[in-house]
């Protein structure tokens, strides 16, 4: 049921936590009974220094959080944000149809941080 | 005689849950002594399980000097280190595995009032457990086979791993034909109505679902002065909490005398599950409305003030679980519920636990399982559609 990424990156999650102060912060979830997951990011010089992230609900999406921080390090936003569907496809290796929903967590993970870099940029001019 | 037994149940390469949850019957025909031997060595066989394979759990009992050498009697199972139900919602909660992530076959989940979900993982020797459990115990204390069921709830397709729908969607494989009537957020009482006016004079039709659910269905019936008369063999099914997501508690005599009134039934017809998504129990109404604990699941019921004391039977007291059916995670939980045992005969003359839920922990974060969202977003969809302000 779960491939080899989903059982690393649940089992032996490295990216858990809470920053005292984030750059940006992205919340997903659903309000009824799914998953809910709240992912912190530092900016450095335009760059992610650091990506924490707290997660409640199923496996995979526990691992989605944590892939997601992992590929968020040392990388532009912009670099984060042109990222195509077979490149995140890849992030979380092959999903069986009740692991699905994960790919639309990613998704949507990805989408929130475009809408806030396109927010920073209004904000700064 | 219990060790004895269990000796030649492996001999000849049978494993003794798989034969207790085949003899529910049996189980309950016991004297409560021999009962409680059997389950104590079901309970300390799974015990041995997750000590060895679980490094968590093992690191917590060696901290607390429980080892499987420790224990051994019915006496020493108040020592067995219990895992609060908070562990199964944490974002660590794969230390509770004691198995392999990709030994897990099925997560299931609930959600209380805090929007966060607790999951359960299950093996597939576990949902084998579950499976037949479940499914012993209704045919213990329900005896279907047969008849039309009217779910009051969403179905597993619309929410899948919701570990209440799941157990009652499992009733629907007893039965000839079933409707989920609870779609896209919406609950249609009329269809309802017509659904179970279709089925009349064809099958014995069955109302299922969570009591809030059940009770919006009645509150409908009383305000239309309709009453309804469902069959000698109908049974009202609920599964679920009694205290609603405004903290108005649903009083369980108040909702019999509505189910007689309004759905044409005998008390004897209404019968109330208390179940986990986190634990395998499942404990069912019988006839006489009493509550019995599946008879290979031990009830131990601490003194919330000092959690390593029972309290009395017929004391109320919070509540741990000992289940040894659970594999994959250690079955042994300290829910965050407040019940009683009854120590009175059972009039049904089964032997074993028979309980009384009476609250959640006052102190708890939260209540309610995903019936108490469900009945919120029936109410604020009910409230949008009636309100007269143009969005």
């Amino acid at each position: 049921m779960y491939n080899d990424i989903i059982i690393e990156n649940f089992s032996d999650p490295q990216h858990v936590g809470d920053l005292e102060s984030a750059d940006i912060e992205l919340e997903v979830g659903n309000s009824v009974c799914g998953d809910r997951i709240r992912v912190q990011i530092l900016l450095d010089d335009n760059k992610i220094s650091n990506a924490l992230f707290r997660a409640w609900g199923c496996a995979t999406s526990v691992a989605t959080a944590n892939i997601f921080c992992d590929s968020l390090l040392n990388q532009s936003l912009d670099s984060v944000c042109q990222r195509d569907v077979e490149y995140k496809q890849q992030m979380l290796g092959e999903l069986s149809p009740s692991q699905h929903h994960c790919m639309d967590i990613l998704n949507e993970l990805h989408q929130l941080l475009s809408e806030q870099r396109v927010a920073e940029d209004v904000a700064n001019g | 005689m219990i060790n004895e037994c269990f000796e030649q149940l492996e001999k000849l390469g049978l494993d003794p849950v798989k034969v207790a949850l085949s003899s529910v019957s049996e189980l309950y025909a016991m004297p409560d002594s021999q009962l409680l031997a059997f389950k104590t060595e079901l309970i300390l066989q799974a015990y041995r399980f997750h000590y060895e394979n679980n490094a968590f759990y093992r690191a917590s009992c060696d901290q607390k000097g429980v080892t499987p050498n420790s224990v051994s009697t019915p006496e020493d199972l108040l020592k067995l280190p219990l895992i609060p139900i908070s562990l199964f919602k944490s974002n660590d909660s794969h230390k509770l595995l004691s198995v392999n992530l990709k030994d897990i076959e099925l997560e299931m989940r609930s959600t209380g009032t805090s929007g966060i979900p607790s999951v359960s993982r299950r093996c597939s020797d576990t949902v084998d457990n579950a499976i037949l459990g479940i499914y012993s115990m209704y045919r213990e204390f329900l005896k279907i086979s047969k008849g039309a069921g009217l779910y009051l709830c969403p179905s597993t397709e619309e929410i899948p791993e919701m570990g209440m729908i799941k157990a009652l969607n499992m009733l629907a494989g007893l039965l000839d034909t079933h409707q989920f009537m609870v779609k896209n957020e919406s609950l249609v009482v009329e269809d309802a109505l017509s659904q179970l006016d279709e089925w009349k004079n064809k099958f014995d039709r069955h109302i299922i679902g969570p009591p809030f659910l059940i009770n919006r269905f009645i509150r409908y019936l009383k305000a239309t002065n309709t009453r309804i008369k469902l069959d000698k063999g109908s049974f009202i099914i609920t599964l679920g909490g009694w205290k609603r997501f405004s903290g108005e508690m649903l009083s369980r005599e108040e909702f019999n005398q509505e189910c007689m009134e309004y759905l044409g039934v005998e008390p004897s017809q209404i019968r109330d599950i208390y179940a986990l998504v986190e634990s395998n129990v499942v404990a069912i109404d019988d006839e006489h409305g009493v509550k019995h604990v599946s008879p290979f699941i031990h009830f131990s019921i601490r003194n919330p003030k000092k959690l390593d004391e029972e309290v009395a039977d017929g004391e109320v007291g919070q509540l741990a679980i000992l289940d040894p059916l659970a594999r994959s995670t250690p079955g042994f939980i300290l829910t965050e519920d407040l019940v009683r045992l009854l120590p009175e005969q059972s009039p049904s003359g089964r032997s074993g636990q028979r309980m009384q839920y009476i609250m959640r922990l006052p102190e708890s974060t939260e209540f309610g399982c995903c019936a108490v969202n469900l009945d919120k977003r029936l109410d604020d969809v009910e409230a949008e559609q009636n309100c007269p302000v143009v969005a």
